[in-house]
């Protein structure tokens, strides 16, 4: 079977397992079964049928898993949302469609990913503006600053500028992998390559620090830094720059702890969540009781203790960051797992196209997307689960939020180009061949 | 790059699997121990689907009961909130407090002992039916108390002596249970403190009020009778210190009854050493001090009185100096009591020495209108011999009938009583009366505490026991 036809199967598959979903919280809700929401459930699936012909013309020996995978988050997500805020699920799906939109774009535009690597610092750039901007003009939401307004939307830029590093750093590092693995001079019996191709990601580390002063984000720092870690190590082989990532960015969390304030207390709560259990403790405690009571099965969809009488969530930010609390409720242990294995799912596939790729840009491009995919994830289930410390993180596609939805399916446009352009050189036809040295 | 992708891949594996191992660990392993956390209020949401119970005064008129809105049960309050401290809230979000968290399980019908029909039903699986707690609150009397303390910062407790059962709990400032997720944030952060049930939790300084104790102690153990003569000069000097009168007073020659009656501190001192430390806290004991009442309310809901330090309740064999004793003896030093203790003080008098379990669950009546459990009274303490409780009768009637406790005093009613007035040092007084009414056929004892006041015991708070005794005594029915 093509690729195309086997994501097609995919697809379907994600579609029923969808609309089962969808039945169940309607069901669950029946007074608000409405005209509007089954014109809802069908542009949803119009989205995605558009998203893969798409592929069909454009990108036709990308990875069959990718779309399908995204799909049934985003349904998942969207019908957790539905169930919890129904007007929220409606401006929800409305991002989708931009995040669909720019999905679009960016398979028209880029056509091939090749060429981003000629813009690479003009693109790093960016993702270094997006995040200075956020800390000069950005809004405090929960104690973090990760918020932009502008336009009469949020705009939360780091997830942008999260895809922006990665290209960058795909593209310097495996120009000048070379001379980092090679140490030039050896302070205290210890290797340390050139300065000057050290310095820029000193520059990555200043900035990881910056982030968790200015925007008080334990979060998204240490997302920065593990991409950063991860591609370094990736790029060069070389273990003593994940020590010296780690050494620096637990020096750095050490330093965030005692000085800001939001930082500590999230510290604090994760150690010991009880003695704060009705004040800043209050939204992990009611977290992990949510998730306990979903048992092995759970609830159901739309059937679980997820809203106050008076409609408002049990969990604060039950619909962004604790998205998954909620998911965990109603599925139980098994849709819980499930959910984890369907993110890895994507992880392995992302980690896959980095393996087959031909050329160190394609690799260390896929790879970083996939590495940034796992961390983010790892950080706000860890988060809700207490496995790590809390922070502020959208669960990729699931989660309620237009910035995160239309990054992420970025990060699936990118991911699905590499793919296509390993898939054709290793066995495409000549004609696909021929239009992707067009592309070029 | 391959190979260093390859561990990144397995690390991210690694990292996923440990999700799935917490994930199991706190939906499996640990779950039945998340849901058994007091934190845990997500199975007061599946309770607030069961009809829960009403709470009926004594008079039977519902005091708490039930309004059904989108399939959950709330509580309203048809006869506006009667002790709300002592009742309790109940919250879907803020939990639960006094009787209706402590009788939790027989209002919501999920008891072992609410009859056979309830049994069926819990075997079938059918949701239970809340059973219906009556109370000895009668919803008269605890009105009036209610509009006595308005205004005001205080509480006033009153019993039967010779049942023990709670007529009347007031606590002021107070606060609507009916909306309590409004005023949550507002009422946690108020320092005066309206959540606090005053009758079973605030500690206050007795003073003179204390002296029927140290009186009881002396005349028990025979080292004084109501004609021991004392001389007053305005000082009594003990231990390197010396403890004066209130206001000033010079009283020159005294009996033991007119001590009691004009509240000499320095004869009730002296007595308080004639007796020394462990004759004096033994008395306090016999009434019950340095015990939490048998009172059925949630943990740290209902406090003990006695002697206080910096880490809570010290043990009654606690050194105290001569100076002490004699302080003590007025109800001063370290001695901190409940307004709930000070009204079984009285009531220990009134009831011929015996003071009485206090109760305030009159019945349990299921939803088939099957009473399931009756009150039964009981005795608590042997709190003097007979004899001397009627010798104190006697004396607390002459301290309303020509002494500081005046403004008490009820026509055709002999009212017996103790004032207190304990001075906070920044120009408040803390004004108390302790009595019981009438005198020769006591049917109910009281405990009036009043904060943060410029007047006296027998100004502040004599009156409000004065109207709220002549209440009660008009009922109809008392428990």
């Amino acid at each position: 079977m093509s690729r195309r036809n086997l994501e097609l199967g995919f697809l379907v598959l994600a579609g029923a397992v969808s609309t089962m979903a969808y039945v169940s919280v309607y069901t669950g809700r029946f007074r608000e079964i409405n005209r509007i929401s089954i014109i809802y459930g069908l542009v949803f699936v119009g989205i995605f049928v558009l998203l893969h012909l798409l592929e069909r013309i454009f990108l036709p020996q990308a990875d069959p898993f990718l779309l399908p995978i995204t799909a049934l988050l985003a349904a998942i997500g969207l019908t957790e949302i539905f169930r919890i805020k129904p007007s929220l699920a409606l401006v929800q799906g409305q991002w989708l469609l931009v995040g669909a939109g720019l999905f679009v774009l960016t398979v028209l535009i880029v056509r091939d990913h090749m060429k981003l690597d000629r813009y690479r610092y003009l693109i790093g750039a960016v993702g270094l503006a997006l995040l200075v901007a956020t800390i000069v003009i950005g809004t405090t939401i929960n104690g973090a600053k990760l918020w932009i307004h502008a336009f009469g939307f949020s705009i939360q830029p780091s997830e942008f500028a999260k895809l922006a590093i990665v290209i960058f750093l795909a593209g310097y590092l495996d120009d000048k992998k070379v001379m980092l693995s090679v140490p030039q001079r050896h302070v205290l019996g210890v290797p340390v390559p050139a300065f000057k191709y050290f310095g820029p990601l000193l520059v990555m580390w200043v900035l990881s620090l910056a982030m968790l002063v200015f925007m008080k984000d334990f979060g998204m720092a240490l997302l920065f830094m593990s991409i950063f870690v991860g591609l370094m190590y990736m790029a060069t082989a070389r273990v003593v720059y994940v020590v010296a990532g780690a050494g620096l960015f637990a020096a750095a969390g050490a330093i965030a702890v005692y000085i800001v304030p939001h930082v500590q207390d999230r510290f604090e709560v994760w150690l010991n969540p009880w003695p704060y259990a009705s004040t800043t403790g209050y939204q992990l405690l009611q977290s992990l009781f949510t998730i306990a009571d979903g048992g092995v099965v759970g609830a159901g969809f739309g059937r679980g203790y997820l809203l106050f009488p008076d409609r408002t969530p049990v969990v604060p930010d039950l619909q962004t960051d604790f998205i998954f609390t909620a998911v965990a409720n109603e599925m139980g242990l098994l849709g819980a797992a499930g959910i984890v294995l369907v993110y890895l799912l994507f992880v392995w596939r992302g980690f896959r196209i980095a393996v087959y790729a031909p050329d160190g840009f394609s690799k260390l491009l896929a790879a970083g997307l996939a590495t940034a995919f796992a961390i983010q994830t790892f950080i706000i289930i860890g988060g809700v689960t207490r496995l790590i410390p809390l922070t502020g993180i959208t669960l990729p596609f699931v989660s309620y939020g237009g910035s995160s939805i239309t990054a992420n399916l970025m990060l699936v446009a990118l991911l699905l180009m590499v793919s296509n352009r390993t898939n054709i050189i290793r066995g495409g036809s000549d004609l696909e061949r021929r239009k992707l040295a067009e592309k070029g | 790059m391959n190979k260093a992708m390859s561990k990144v891949f397995i690390v991210s594996v690694v990292l996923f699997v440990a999700l799935v191992v917490n994930l199991t660990w706190i939906m499996v392993v640990r779950a039945q121990w998340f849901q058994d956390r007091p934190q845990n209020k997500r199975s007061i949401a599946k309770e607030m689907k069961i009809k829960r119970g009403d709470i009926i005064g004594y008079d039977g008129s519902v005091i708490a009961g039930t309004e059904r809105r989108s399939g959950y049960y709330y509580r309203d309050y048809p006869n506006g909130t009667l002790a709300p401290q002592l009742v309790g809230y109940d919250s879907i979000r803020y939990g639960r407090s006094g009787i209706e968290a402590q009788l939790n399980d027989e209002l919501t019908g999920q008891s072992s002992d609410l009859g056979v029909q309830n049994w069926v039903d819990k075997l079938l699986g059918r949701r239970p039916k809340g059973a219906n707690v009556k109370v000895t609150l009668v919803p008269a009397v605890q009105k009036v108390a209610q509009q006595q303390l308005q205004g005001q910062k205080g509480a006033i407790v009153l019993l039967d002596p010779k049942t023990g059962a709670l007529i009347a709990s007031a606590s002021a400032p107070t606060y609507d249970p009916a909306n309590l997720e409004d005023q949550w944030a507002r009422l946690i952060k108020d320092t005066s403190a309206p959540l606090l049930n005053r009758p079973t939790q605030g500690l206050y300084v007795p003073g003179s009020a204390f002296k029927v104790v140290t009186a009881s102690a002396g005349l028990d153990t025979g080292k004084v009778t109501p004609d021991t003569q004392f001389v007053d000069t305005g000082t009594y000097v003990v231990f390197g210190g010396k403890v004066t009168n209130y206001g000033g007073e010079v009283y020159g020659p005294n009996n033991f009854t007119y001590a009691l009656t004009a509240s000499i501190n320095t004869t009730f001192a002296k007595v308080g050493n004639t007796l020394g430390r462990k004759r004096l806290i033994a008395g306090a004991q016999q009434y019950g001090f340095y015990q939490t009442p048998p009172l059925p309310l949630p943990a740290g809901e209902i406090v003990a009185s006695g002697r206080y330090g910096k880490k809570g309740l010290l043990s009654p064999d606690a050194f105290m100096d001569p100076l002490d004793v004699a302080w003590a003896a007025c109800g001063q030093e370290k001695l901190l009591a409940t307004p709930l203790q000070m009204a079984l003080v009285a009531g220990g008098v009134a009831n011929g020495g015996r003071v009485m379990k206090p109760y305030y669950l009159q019945e349990i009546v299921t939803s088939e209108g099957q009473v399931v459990s009756k009150a039964q009274p009981e005795q608590w303490q042997v709190a003097t011999k007979a004899l001397t409780a009627d010798q104190l009768n006697t004396m607390m009637q002459n301290v309303v009938n020509a002494g500081t406790g005046t403004a008490a005093a009820l026509e055709g009613i002999q009212v017996a009583g103790k004032t207190g007035t304990a001075e906070k040092g920044d120009g408040t007084n803390l004004a108390w009366f302790i009595g019981f009414a009438p005198a020769e056929d006591p049917q109910v004892c009281i405990a009036v505490v009043i904060e943060d006041t410029q007047s006296t015991g027998g100004e502040a708070a004599a009156p409000l026991a004065a109207a709220v005794i002549k209440t009660a005594l008009a009922q109809p029915a008392l428990p």
